[in-house]
């Protein structure tokens, strides 16, 4: 273990970025319980860095469970048991000296559901920011402007920042949520459905957007759209009843699918 | 098919049914609501009511066709009637007194003299065998009668009422409470030029104005108690003994109206617009001291019904020194020298209301400042713009009839300062006027067109004079208090109590009582409804929620019980404990939180996350147990040994054993489970994507806590609270209890209070229905409904607001 004796992961060891240049995060023999029940079983795989990776799979197949696995939001739920490794750059972000919300600052999250908080647009921007205690007035306006600029929303709001973010429509209060995920520089973004609230229109803006980011963060996205993870996405995983089935990149997913499970899923035999 | 309409008819009576059935709950509670309201409001009402004076009848007396005797040749000195209205009297200067049905009855018909002061003839009273040539009236309608030798005689108008069948006959009859034999008024046959009367519990005492310009005092009093009736139906049986003594008071003495209080205790002495005020209440003590050195003041008068045997040596004792109490002059204030123009005491011995010659009223009595007691003016009343010629006290109320010189009639109350009615009632030069003795009555002899005179009655509405909002709500200046203040005393012992209706001290105990229930029970509950819905495991929370939540069912009684007879004596005992514990117990929790942060993780590991509360509890208890252990420790060092009698000796504070400490623990155990249950639901609903979005940000767990949960949860844990004060202003149990319910203004923690709630339930039970205590109670009743109205409204719109604002979604 590279970071045995580093209480935060945050200190990267060189040597091993070096090693591992283009894998971001390296998920070792994952399992997952909810009490006695098995979620996940024996996953493995690599998430290159700076490229978008989507799970697809049929409801209840534990994508999304893996994940909210990379950032440790399964640690809310009761009774959860995570065994195996995940590595983020080298360190296992499981290891029991990990301080979460430091975890959580360097993988951000979206969620299924908009949930701007009850605040004001340039609130709801800053969070992150102030929560880590940033008074800068000047700091902090750059760092709305930027957001919401690579969210595609800057243009929509910029003459009401100080509104209440409640107002926005559902697309706008998602790229909002990506703003504030954004706002405080991940180095990977996870994204949970991010459209499968949102109309046809505000769906295909959420996607150019993530074309966007990916020059910028390594993006992970759950979808349970195959016509998306085709269009978005440089790699897709497809999950099954908790197993990792198939893990490629999309192209070869999608066209020439090794297991039979995977071709029936995408020729939507089922799920 | 057929089965198919069926059915769709059954479901279409059914759809009716509920719709009518769930209509009619909904009407009714509205309805119910609106009834409460509209109740409370009917038994207000005549609270706020205008005064009425209605005629009710009149008749004429004394014209030619009754008179019998030489009456014209002596005017009217006093009229009076019943209570029952069915009566009335005339006392003339000569000493005739003549009775007069009033309204027609089974008995008499209206008009008819019933009786006349000598049942032989219409003879006027006689003293002694003299004729009487001036009469005077004590505040309780006796009077006396003086003859042209100097003598005087007691007579009592009284009246009995007989029930035969369905009507009411109303006898008078007149007492001779003293025998038929008069004594002399002053000693030594001095002349007498003026004389007053008073009486209280068989002793009377006179104040007399002689020729030569003395001012005596002359008591009598019965050595032997005897029945007057008895006496009188058997002539020969009882002799009545009189103790008479005489004090003169002052010399050269000028006077144009005298007084005595009918305590006995003031004889206040008129001249021109100088009063004089004597005190006569130690005359008792010196008569003890002088009855030891010699009987010479004293003289016996040994009568009975038809022979005397007198035994007189009356030698009077004279004090010109001490009686004099004090000296003012009413109206020198005013800038237009106004004149007295009437004097007379307020029923009650403490006030004397004096009516200038510009139209005012004043209001003087003694107030005990750091010179002593002094009589100082209260009050003015501006009746008009003619001289006031008389001034007529009600018998028991405060309340005051004036009449001018235009005739014209004022009805007013003195304490609440208020200006009830004006307007005539005679359309002659009114006579005399008599107010009956329940003041429901009003009779008013003047000179009829006919020659003689015409009495005319009329009903006077004036039930609750005394409440008037200025009463209710602001300082009133009542008899024998220093200054104005908020007073609440509905009773008392004493006849001539006059009931104080301030709701500014039983609203302000509410208020009180609320105000420390909260500051016990708000963080308490707010942060265990943060901790339970927050932080606490789910298994466990689902066994605590419903405990705390049942804590709400245990009976307010029980609470209020526990803490009037077990926590207030540990209270009062641990007082030092108890203020210690409030300061210790939260430092203490921070102190432990602060040092197992700083623990090393591994020890921390040993205990799961979610237990680590419980480590907490060792220390609480080992606080409170030091504490207790060490409280008279602590009192030594600090509190000279006695916490309790040190607050109450060096700082001054007042301690009562039921006090806002036990209040605020009580009544704040009370409401801890309405805040907690309320306030933990809205915590709990809010959105979980709402904590998960913050908490992915990056957020610790409290910072998720402050700038999100509590934020989306304020119009719930808003709510809570106001629900909770609701509950707090509204309980009644615990500060019925705990409180000791004296209505006292005072903030201090350590002092009781009495609520608004409780006074109804201690007071209502004793109240009689339909008097201005049971009005006054509605009324606090619906001030109480009008401050849960005040508070829900609140809530009720700051949450909203809130909602508006923070509600996510």
């Amino acid at each position: 273990m590279n970071s045995a004796n580093s209480v935060s992961i945050t200190a990267a060891n060189s040597t091993t970025a070096n090693a591992t240049e283009q894998i971001a995060l390296e998920i070792d023999k994952l399992n997952l319980f909810y009490g006695e029940k098995q979620v996940l079983r024996d996953i493995s795989m690599s998430i290159p860095k700076g490229q978008v990776t989507a799970f697809i799979g049929p409801s209840g197949c534990g994508k999304s469970t893996l994940l909210r696995c990379i950032n440790r939001m399964n640690d809310l739920v009761d009774d959860c048991r995570v065994e195996g490794k995940i590595n983020l750059y080298g360190d296992n972000i499981y290891h029991r000296h990990v301080d979460v919300a430091a975890l959580r600052r360097r993988v951000g999250m979206v969620f299924q559901t908009p949930n701007p908080f009850p605040k004001s647009i340039y609130e709801n921007v800053i969070y992150g920011l102030r929560i880590t205690g940033e008074k800068n007035r000047r700091v902090l306006d750059q760092v709305v402007e930027k957001s919401l600029r690579s969210a595609a929303l800057w243009d929509e709001v910029k003459d009401r920042l100080h509104e209440s973010a409640l107002g926005l429509s559902g697309g706008q209060q998602q790229r909002l949520v990506i703003a504030r995920a954004i706002a405080i520089e991940p180095e990977i973004l996870l994204l949970d459905e991010p459209t499968s609230a949102l109309d046809p229109i505000s769906t295909l803006t959420i996607e150019e957007l993530i074309n966007d980011l990916k020059k910028q963060f390594t993006v992970v996205i759950v979808t349970h759209n195959m016509q998306q993870a085709a269009r978005v996405s440089d790699q897709t995983a497809f999950m099954y009843m908790g197993d990792l089935i198939e893990y490629s990149d999309t192209n070869t997913l999608f066209t020439t699918p090794v297991k039979k499970q995977t071709e029936d899923y995408i020729t939507g035999r089922y799920g | 098919m057929t089965l198919r309409s069926g059915s769709a008819k059954s479901r279409l009576l059914k759809n009716k049914l509920a719709r009518y059935f769930i209509t009619l709950g909904g009407v009714g509670v509205l309805f119910t609501l609106v009834f409460i309201f509209l109740y409370l409001l009917y038994v207000i009402k005549p609270i706020f009511d205008d005064v009425e004076v209605d005629a009710l009848a009149s008749i004429l007396v004394n014209n030619d066709s009754t008179s019998q005797v030489n009456h014209t040749n002596s005017s009217i000195a006093f009229i009076g009637l019943d209570e029952y209205q069915q009566v009335a009297y005339q006392v003339r200067q000569n000493g005739q007194i003549d009775f007069y049905q009033l309204v027609d009855s089974d008995f008499h018909r209206s008009g008819t003299n019933i009786l006349s002061s000598s049942l032989a003839g219409n003879e006027p009273l006689a003293v002694n065998n003299n004729p009487v040539v001036d009469i005077v009236r004590s505040a309780n309608n006796k009077f006396a009668l003086l003859n042209s030798d100097g003598q005087v005689n007691l007579v009592d108008v009284k009246f009995i009422s007989r029930y035969l069948a369905d009507s009411q006959e109303i006898q008078p009859r007149l007492d001779y409470p003293i025998g038929k034999q008069g004594f002399d008024l002053v000693p030594n046959q001095a002349k007498v030029e003026l004389f007053s009367y008073a009486t209280e519990q068989g002793r009377s005492r006179f104040v007399t104005l002689t020729s030569d310009k003395r001012l005596v005092v002359t008591t009598i009093s019965k050595k032997q108690k005897q029945k007057q009736k008895q006496k009188q139906k058997q002539p020969a049986a009882g002799i009545t003994a009189l103790n008479i003594r005489y004090h003169e008071l002052a010399k050269e003495v000028n006077a144009d109206q005298l007084l005595i209080t009918p305590d006995l205790s003031l004889a206040i002495v008129r001249d021109h617009n100088l009063v004089s005020v004597y005190r006569l209440n130690d005359l008792a003590e010196r008569r003890q001291m002088l009855n030891e050195s010699s009987e010479s003041n004293t003289a016996s008068i040994l009568s009975s019904e038809n022979s005397a045997a007198v035994e007189l040596s009356a030698d009077i004792e004279r004090y010109n020194r001490e009686f004099l109490h004090s000296q003012f002059q009413p109206f020198s204030s005013l800038t237009d020298k106004a004149n007295i123009s009437a004097m007379s005491l307020l029923s009650g011995s403490s006030s004397i209301l004096f009516g200038s010659s510009k139209g005012e009223v004043s209001q003087w009595f003694e107030v005990m400042t750091s010179r002593g007691r002094v009589f100082k003016e209260i009050r003015q009343f501006d009746v008009g713009d003619n001289a006031i010629v008389a001034i007529y006290p009600e018998l028991f109320r405060k309340s005051f009839f004036t009449l001018d010189s235009e005739q014209d009639l004022g009805i007013f109350y003195t304490t609440s300062e208020a200006d009830l009615w004006r307007g005539k009632v005679a359309q002659q030069t009114s006579l005399a006027i008599a107010i009956s003795p329940r003041a429901d009555a009003l009779l008013v002899s003047e000179l009829s067109e006919q020659g003689g005179s015409q009495l005319t009655l009329f009903s006077v509405d004036n039930q609750h004079p005394e409440i008037t909002w200025r009463a209710l709500w602001q300082r009133v200046w009542y008899e024998d208090y220093p200054e104005p203040a908020y007073v609440w005393q509905s009773s008392s012992g004493s006849d001539e109590f006059e009931a104080k209706f301030s709701l500014v001290p039983i609203s302000f105990g509410t208020i009180k009582a609320a105000f420390y229930a909260m500051i016990f029970a708000i963080p308490i509950a707010i942060t265990a409804a943060i901790y339970t819905a927050y932080f606490m495991p789910s298994k466990l929370r689902r066994k605590v929620k419903p405990t705390i939540e049942m804590m709400e069912a245990l009976p307010t009684v029980i609470l209020g019980f526990l803490a009037g007879l077990w926590l207030a004596p540990i209270i009062e005992q641990y007082l030092a404990a108890v203020l210690l514990l409030l300061i210790i117990l939260p430092i203490t929790v921070l102190l432990v939180a602060f040092g197992w942060h700083k623990l090393p993780k591994d020890w921390k590991l040993m205990l799961p996350e979610s237990w680590s509360p419980l480590i907490l509890i060792p220390f609480i208890i080992l606080v409170s147990v030091f504490a207790f252990k060490f409280s008279s420790t602590f009192e030594a060092w600090f509190f000279a040994g006695d916490m309790r009698l040190y607050v109450t000796e060096y700082l001054g504070i007042d301690y009562d054993q039921r006090n806002a400490l036990v209040i605020g623990i009580a009544m704040g155990f009370a409401v801890i489970p309405t805040i907690f249950s309320i306030a933990e639901d809205a915590i709990f609903s809010v959105p979980k994507h709402l904590t998960s979005g913050a908490l992915a940000l990056g957020a610790t767990p409290w910072q998720t806590l402050i700038t999100v949960v509590l934020l989306t949860a304020s119009p719930g844990i808003f709510s809570a609270i106001m629900m909770g004060l609701g509950r707090a202003v509204g309980e009644t149990m615990i500060v019925l209890m705990a409180t000791g319910n004296t209505p006292i203004l005072d903030w201090n923690m350590l002092q009781g209070m009495r609520t608004l709630a409780a006074n109804i339930a201690i007071e209502m039970p004793e109240s009689e229905v339909g008097s201005s205590h049971y009005r006054v109670l509605f009324l606090a009743a619906f001030v109480l409904f009008v401050f849960t109205f005040i508070f829900n409204t609140l809530a009720e719109l700051i949450r909203q607001r809130l909602r508006d604002k923070y509600s996510s979604l």
